[in-house]
């Protein structure tokens, strides 16, 4: 990686250097908004942390300077149990079945931290990846608590209160029940009106 | 180095706040974390003072001596919202941050905020969190909760850590 990302401005003005480094953790899935949250991070919220990361400062637990930590979460495979027929005759998925579903989600969670990876790379920001299996909802929460991160940053859908009551949200779970101030960053619809 | 299109206007991001001391600590962790040096966001504080008629409303319905009584309730606000403001400007003179808009508006927190957003045209709103568990939030309801649903652009939510593990 080349040294010292982002800008050479040696910014030394300010409270003297009270710089805090921030542990900052993004939730993503396959979903485009994730992305756009992550995106959203590393322009606005992990710039002013990068340019202060020097080549050769170790990151000790993943606290130094500039560091993304991306979780991925992996919802459970169920084993489902299609009932078919009018009998009520039900159908077990035989097992060479669960297997490719389960290896074809491995590849979908794979493909999604590391364009997830390419985009911190890109923006010069080291960042480590947690793919995790579970709910959600707790293993964000879960996650966040172990990690002991400064920030949470997750997309939300935006859905309206009936469907979110339906459909449930993960951001609305995470942002009552996360021990970390979190931050939801929503689809910007009206991008080019903004002035 | 900039890629995106408006890199050269700072972005706004709107912090509300009322007496409490979350919404301190919100403060001054947004300032910690995101201001520290070189802050790339344009500060507004922006304060919902409840209205008197509101603050009195709640005692009843029918309350004979409510008249008389609103002025009185009308200063007392005033007077926490410049304490309030007063607070917030002190913070920000400690952290050397100079380019801020701090403001307090009459109304409904939700509202207020929500509207400052559309004013500012925030891209951030940064609201303290009082940590109330669900039935409390039912009955008081929460500005964080209609604020991170209804407000156009991205949320933060700061909480103050009940217990440091």
């Amino acid at each position: 990686m080349e040294a010292s990302g982002g800008g050479d401005v040696q910014v030394s003005g300010g409270a003297g250097e009270r710089r805090m480094k921030m542990k900052v953790m993004v939730a993503i899935d396959e979903s485009e908004l994730s992305f756009h949250a992550l995106k959203w991070a590393l322009d606005n919220v992990l710039n002013t942390m990068a340019t202060t990361a020097t080549p050769d400062e170790n990151i000790e637990g993943g606290g130094g300077g500039g560091m993304v930590f991306l979780v991925h979460i992996e919802p459970v495979f169920h084993h489902a149990v299609y009932p078919i027929g009018s009998a009520g005759a039900v159908y077990y998925p035989p097992s060479v079945v669960e297997g490719s579903v389960k290896k074809a989600q491995q590849e979908k969670s794979v493909s999604i931290v590391s364009r997830a990876l390419h985009m911190c790379k890109d923006k010069q920001i080291k960042a480590q990846s947690v793919i995790l299996n579970g709910d959600p909802r707790e293993m964000i929460c879960q996650a966040v608590e172990q990690m002991q991160v400064d920030l949470l940053i997750m997309g939300s859908r935006g859905l309206g209160k009936i469907k979110r009551t339906f459909l449930g949200s993960v951001s609305d779970y995470c942002a009552h029940h996360a021990k970390a101030p979190i931050l939801i960053v929503k689809p910007q619809e009206e991008d080019h009106k903004k002035k | 180095m900039a890629t995106s299109s408006d890199s050269e206007k700072k972005q706004v991001m709107v912090i509300g706040i009322d007496d409490s001391e979350h919404s301190v600590y919100a403060i001054n962790w947004t300032l910690d974390h995101f201001f520290a040096k070189n802050p790339s966001f344009k500060l507004v504080l922006v304060h919902a003072r409840p209205s008197a008629t509101s603050a009195v409303g709640f005692a009843g319905p029918v309350y004979a001596g409510a008249a008389e009584v609103l002025p009185i309730v009308d200063s007392d606000l005033k007077k926490i919202a410049a304490r309030v403001l007063e607070n917030a400007k002190q913070i920000c003179i400690k952290n050397n941050i100079t380019d801020v808009v701090v403001e307090a508006v009459e109304g409904d927190p939700r509202n207020v905020l929500c509207e400052a957003v559309e004013k500012y045209h925030a891209s951030v709103l940064v609201v303290g969190s009082h940590g109330y568990g669900a039935l409390k939030r039912a009955v008081l309801g929460s500005v964080s909760d209609y604020c991170a649903h209804h407000a156009h652009c991205s949320v933060m939510i700061v909480k103050k850590p009940k217990t440091k593990h």
